[in-house]
């Protein structure tokens, strides 16, 4: 019963936090509403006994990736959304078209024709056996998601410094 | 909703809230006594009993304090981003209030007045989450985002300057704060904060080389994660007027202050866990109970006064490096972080990865294992030291003519 | 709580995603709405994960892990990438964004 109610709290959070996120023209607040889906996000996770998820979804999401959104949106223009320019794209229509046709004629008839399980297992969430699991099967995708991730980094660094000029030598503390 | 569930829910809260707000008053009274003996004065001694002339040391000025604080005006500027106003100060609070339900405290002192109190108490308590460490660090990167929303809400130069640079910083320290801890991790095998407590019985992990500097990187990294002086300068006083929270005033920064105080005793909580022994010492010890370890103590009770006064230990420290050191320059801090505290806290991970394969069951390869791995990670620390160093030359002295 | 409940909420934050992604001018905002989309795809495994057969073979949060590491490096890079064309174009504006458009 009560994972029910809680269910439905975490749905109807996560649902209005990314319509704010994508809808609204303060960026600022778009991001934050962002975090709150995250967050949202997050309690489902633990509510789907995923543990340690949730616990990642919370350090990487909104600990790092809201930071550098905000940060970029700093760094960028218009971002409390205070001049008169429009918010959406002109071809906004056939954008909110697409949208709801995917989720009606492709996502939802695949969820209801599709022969789901009924009912959960008991599940003992454990992070031991996550880490087992890492180790021995999937040690290769773990060593080349430490490549990408250095990669990226690099990469990132690399795009956002831009082309130096010989005189300047800035510094980003 | 059945009452048992509320009960569950007061019995789980309650405690917490108001044994550490109390501390937090106290702290605030002893940090600034602390500081005035060290800057060679009195500090506050006339405020005691109130409505009366006695007073005990100016213990009364964390009452005083917070009535002024509740009766202040509160003011917002007229540019200010209303919501984010009022809700960064939450914002930093609830983070600091619910990364203490991870520590392992434990209430059955409660026993001294009610027997099945007591029960209740422990069959919550003992909601061991197994991941307790990672969910720590993950809600204490909420803090980032409550000093993010106060810099900007305020539409203010400073506040969002000093905001940024917060920001940058504790986004850098977190790094080198995680990785220390992942070292006790690896040692015990889990995350679960009372899996690592018990696994200390025999050593604490401060008494390893390994866990020695890990307990350094992760004090140095806590005091930046709170913004503790020497890396206070996003509230520096002299500096940016107080940064991220000029513009608060009355209430919400006293909720600021409590956020940052008690964000202090969790992290100071969780260094307790991880390095210090937590609820271990003299009168409290570890029995094999049905083949699993617990904590069994000589009275109830006796385990959390350990764990508060190993907290109060690291607290004074921390007021103490208050009162003797000057501040960090931001990129001082910075380079602190990236270039000294993150190789260090990795080549950390790797001697105690090292030590811990090796067979050391005799105390001659203990010895030498200890030996090696101290003496790496001390020309580890003068090497990233020398490397770091500034190039300055002697000064130049201009004499008048 | 069941699977379809779950599955269904997936499928309405990955079409708010898509809508952000193909309405909006700002370039970050559309980074935002990709965060979304690949946040319902996460949602998605781990709510599969949960009603499986076998859930001690941990496919769900293995794969919802490499998941967000892989979503964080990819924000990291786009982000550079709009701060990049943010100094040369003076805008993210992804209306005015069309040099490379035919006359």
């Amino acid at each position: 019963m009560t994972q029910e109610i809680t269910f439905w709290v975490l749905a109807i959070i996560a649902v209005l936090g990314a319509l704010v996120a994508v809808r609204r023209r303060n960026l600022i607040h778009g991001v934050f509403a962002l975090m709150i889906f995250f967050a949202a996000l997050a309690g489902l996770f633990l509510l789907l006994l995923a543990e340690f998820i949730a616990a990642v979804q919370i350090l990487v999401y909104i600990g790092a990736v809201g930071i550098l959104l905000l940060f970029a949106i700093m760094l960028t223009e218009r971002v409390t959304g205070d001049d008169g320019r429009r918010v959406t794209a002109r071809g906004w229509f056939w954008g909110l078209v697409a949208a709801v046709s995917v989720f009606i004629f492709l996502l939802l008839p695949a969820i209801q024709e599709a022969d789901l399980p009924e009912s959960a297992q008991s599940i003992q969430p454990s992070v031991k056996a996550l880490g087992h699991k890492l180790m021995n099967p999937y040690v290769v995708t773990l060593e080349v998601l430490a490549l990408l991730l250095a990669a990226s980094l690099i990469g990132a660094v690399a795009a956002a410094q831009g082309v130096r000029e010989k005189k300047e030598g800035t510094n980003d503390a | 909703m059945n009452l048992d569930l509320i009960k569950d829910i007061l019995v789980a809260t309650v405690p917490l809230l108001i044994i550490f707000p109390s501390l937090f008053a106290f702290t605030t009274w002893l940090e600034r006594k602390a500081l005035a003996r060290i800057q060679n004065r009195i500090g506050p001694n006339k405020v005691g009993i109130p409505c009366t002339r006695i007073s005990l040391f100016g213990l009364g000025q964390p009452a005083a304090d917070g009535i002024k604080m509740i009766f202040k005006e509160d003011i917002v500027p007229r540019g200010a981003d209303r919501l984010f106003h009022l809700l960064a100060p939450i914002l930093a609070l609830i983070p600091a209030m619910l990364v203490l339900c991870f520590l392992p405290l434990d209430f059955s002192f409660f026993a001294f007045w009610d027997e099945g109190i007591a029960e209740d108490i422990k069959a919550v308590q003992s909601f061991a989450l197994d991941g307790a460490v990672i969910f720590f660090f993950a809600i204490t990167g909420l803090n980032t985002l409550a000093i993010f929303m106060a810099g900007w809400a305020s539409r203010n130069k400073y506040s969002l300057l000093g905001g940024m640079r917060a920001i940058a910083q504790m986004v850098s320290y977190e790094i080198p704060l995680v990785l220390s801890a992942v070292i006790v991790v690896m040692y015990v095998g889990s995350l679960n904060a009372e899996k690592i407590v018990l696994a200390q019985d025999t050593l604490w992990f401060v008494f390893t080389p390994w866990g020695l500097a890990a307990f350094v990187i992760f004090f140095i990294a806590a005091l930046a994660e709170t913004n503790r002086s020497p890396f206070d300068l996003p509230e520096a006083e002299s500096e940016i007027i107080a940064g991220y929270f000029t513009e608060y005033s009355g209430f919400k920064f006293a909720l600021f202050f409590l956020g940052e105080y008690i964000a202090m005793f969790a992290i100071s909580g969780l260094a307790v866990v991880l390095f210090l022994g937590g609820s271990l010492g003299p009168g409290v010890t570890v029995e094999l109970v049905d083949g699993a370890k617990e904590l069994e103590s000589a009275f109830a009770g006796l385990p959390i006064i350990w764990l508060l006064a190993k907290i109060f230990a690291l607290i004074a420290v921390m007021i103490w490096l208050r009162g003797t050191l000057p501040r960090l320059r931001v990129d001082q801090l910075m380079a602190f972080a990236w270039k000294f505290l993150l190789p260090l806290s990795i080549l950390n991970i790797l001697v105690a990865g090292f030590a811990y394969f090796i067979p050391q069951e005799n105390i001659g390869p203990k010895v030498a294992v200890w030996t090696v791995s101290l003496g790496i990670l001390y020309a580890a620390a003068k090497g990233l030291n020398s490397l770091n160093r500034a190039d300055v030359k002697p000064r130049e002295y201009k004499y008048a003519e | 709580m069941t699977l379809e409940h779950c599955l269904t909420l997936g499928a309405v934050l990955f079409c708010i995603g898509l809508l952000g992604a193909l309405t909006r001018r700002n370039a970050v905002v559309v980074l935002f709405s990709i965060e979304i989309m690949l946040n319902a795809a996460n949602l998605n495994f781990i709510a599969f994960w949960r009603f499986s057969e076998n859930p001690d073979a941990l496919h769900g949060p293995l794969f919802t892990l490499f998941t967000i590491a892989v979503a964080a490096a990819e924000v990291a890079v786009g982000l550079a990438l709009v701060i990049a064309v943010y100094r040369h174009f003076k805008t993210v504006d992804l209306e005015q964004l069309d040099t490379l458009k035919e006359e």
